[in-house]
């Protein structure tokens, strides 16, 4: 088992270090000096060489590359080019938006997503499964960043029960903060609760035909109960690693989201670095956000080796 | 023929992917209006038998832009899934051959890296690095499809290898290309179909994304995302704005999602009961 984990955590470091090393060489072959573009057309020599030395660009790649990578250990980013405030700090303020948001999504997800599933395979083949599947069907289709509009269209513009955008941020209490933040985690989680639903549908279907079911109901279990105590706790499993592998889609989703709802997180700042041609803040952002969903996966199948032995590889 | 006809699936993913093909095509030769005329005299006009759709903030006829727009997007779905589609196969191909080498790891453990990276991140990386537009995004998705693809084919090929016609194939004398090409490929191709016309889907919402982040069409050539992106200063005046390209573009992903499911469901029976 330690074996399984180690090697499992040795892969994401490598995995980790060499998404660092792509980000840093895409960025490096990108034409342009920074420190030129920042101080405009009327610089003089002597400041770029002062700037760039500042930036630390006077350095050679290889070692900008190896600071940069001690850099995400300690917290020390560099400076932002576009904002020139420590890059640490800046993904650290906007992380107070981001994570809550996908943290709320991934709930709403789940809180949708599995009765719907439950509920479809429990009337397999009948009229309302049909109608939930092809709820969920459309639930697939639907772009989050158009849900967005739409619940900014009705909520905010038409009912007036939410506001349109911005967020109020945390010192206000708790209340405020989670208002602006429920349409846009809703946005997000609706495509992923239709996906979580079919899944859900397809694993009770099969553990429902498993004879461990027959035998629970052979021993005087209703249908309902053999359904939640057993074979819900069994479907489980797979629901929860595609819970995993969407939230990869609910990072990038945080990105379009936010846009919509004009949150300050991690997203929005992304999309404003590219703006600004901000590669210090780039590369960091890029790699967050690519870590992120790398760590998560690793967690997942972490995850699914401690539950099922059969999982590990040889 | 007959059964294809009677799935609900294919039969209405077919008709709505066919009806969109159409309006792409029919864009080619007619549109109602001339989708770049601006006219300030009838800005964000509702639908009216005069524009079938309203107009947008410059006075353009949102239906014409819609019918472009669809062109943009089916493009973009043949593009990127091309891209992944033919180095998919072929590296998925290359892997199931060298199977169990240094090779198969080394294409097996490349792909899983790309895979591992966010769609909308690599479209990101590669649109910082380009600039945006219209190719680079259809580069960036179709470069994420390639995984997708590989993986696919490469698992599907060696369950073909191990077949005993390929075995007589290999005593007849038939070289490893050969073998590939005439036995393993016409195989796998309806897998490949199907997941094709998945990709295709997360290919258009994709675009959609990121034109609507402006990363991906540029203005002004109409794309549904970027017309979505523009309808938000306006929408509070004209709710159509917001409506018209937003359900064209699910209505697309929609169609292409289920002519996948119908298909897988055609050629795989088995598959059926399961319908995630």
């Amino acid at each position: 088992m330690l074996r399984f984990l180690a090697a499992r955590i040795a892969m994401l470091v490598a995995a980790l270090a060499t998404a660092a090393l792509v980000i840093f060489l895409v960025l490096e072959i990108l034409p342009g000096d920074p420190a030129a573009a920042m101080l405009g057309v009327s610089a003089t020599p002597e400041t770029i060489a002062a700037l760039r030395a500042e930036l630390g660009l006077d350095q050679p790649a290889a070692r900008r590359f190896l600071r940069w990578l001690a850099g995400l250990v300690t917290g020390d980013l560099g400076l932002s080019y576009a904002y020139r405030v420590p890059v640490g700090g800046l993904i650290g303020e906007r992380f107070g938006v981001t994570l809550p948001l996908a943290v709320l999504a991934m709930l709403l997800a789940a809180g949708i997503g599995i009765p719907l599933g439950v509920a479809a395979a429990s009337r397999a083949n009948t009229r309302l499964d049909a109608v939930l599947m092809g709820v969920s069907q459309l639930g697939l289709a639907i772009p989050n960043f158009w849900f967005g509009l739409l619940f900014v269209l009705i909520f905010s513009i038409g009912l007036g029960w939410f506001p349109s955008g911005g967020f109020p941020g945390w010192s206000a209490g708790p209340g405020p903060a989670l208002h602006a933040l429920i349409l846009p985690a809703l946005a997000l989680a609706l495509p992923m609760a239709a996906v979580l639903a079919r899944i859900t549908r397809s694993a009770v279907i099969e553990a429902l035909g498993e004879d461990y079911i027959l035998t629970a109901r052979a021993k005087g279990l209703s249908r309902a109960e053999a359904l939640v105590r057993h074979a819900l706790r069994n479907a489980l499993i797979p629901v929860v690693t595609i819970l995993g592998l969407q939230f990869s889609f609910l990072l990038t989703g945080t990105v379009v989201v936010e846009g919509v709802f004009a949150l300050p997180g991690l997203g929005r700042l992304l999309i404003q670095a590219i703006g600004g041609h901000d590669l210090m803040l780039i590369r960091s952002l890029v790699l967050m956000f690519a870590g992120a969903a790398m760590a998560v996966n690793a967690l997942v199948d972490i995850a699914y080796g401690l539950l099922d032995p059969r999982m590990r590889p040889a | 023929m007959m059964r294809a006809l009677r799935h609900p699936s294919f039969l209405v993913g077919a008709v709505l992917s066919a009806l969109i093909v159409a309006l792409a095509l029919v864009s080619l030769v007619w549109t109602p209006a001339d989708p770049g005329r601006m006219n300030i005299l009838a800005r964000l006009r509702p639908p009216s038998a005069e524009f079938w759709l309203g107009t947008d903030q410059f006075g353009r006829d949102i239906a014409s832009m819609l019918m472009v727009g669809a062109r943009n997007a089916l493009t973009v779905g043949l593009v990127a899934v091309g891209i992944g589609l033919v180095l998919g196969l072929a590296l998925g191909l290359l892997a199931a051959r060298a199977d169990g080498t240094i090779l198969d790891a080394a294409i097996m453990r490349l792909l899983d890296f790309v895979f591992a990276f966010p769609i909308v991140l690599s479209a990101i990386l590669i649109v910082t690095l380009l600039g945006p537009g219209l190719v680079e995004a259809v580069v960036a998705i179709g470069l994420f499809n390639v995984p997708v693809f590989a993986r696919l084919a490469r698992g599907a090929a060696l369950q073909v290898m191990r077949r005993d016609y390929i075995r007589a194939a290999r005593l007849a004398g038939a070289g490893p290309a050969r073998i590939l090409l005439r036995h393993v490929v016409p195989n796998i191709a309806g897998l490949m179909i199907v997941q094709a016309s998945v990709q295709f889907a997360v290919a258009i919402l994709a675009e959609a994304s990121l034109s609507y982040l402006g990363l991906g069409t540029q203005p002004p050539a109409p794309s549904w995302g970027r017309m979505l992106s523009d309808a938000q200063t306006f929408m509070a005046r004209q709710p159509f704005l917001a409506i018209f390209p937003g359900a064209a573009i699910a209505l697309a992903v929609l169609a292409f999602n289920l002519l996948g499911d119908g298909l897988r469901d055609l050629l795989d029976p088995r598959l059926r009961e399961r319908g995630a």
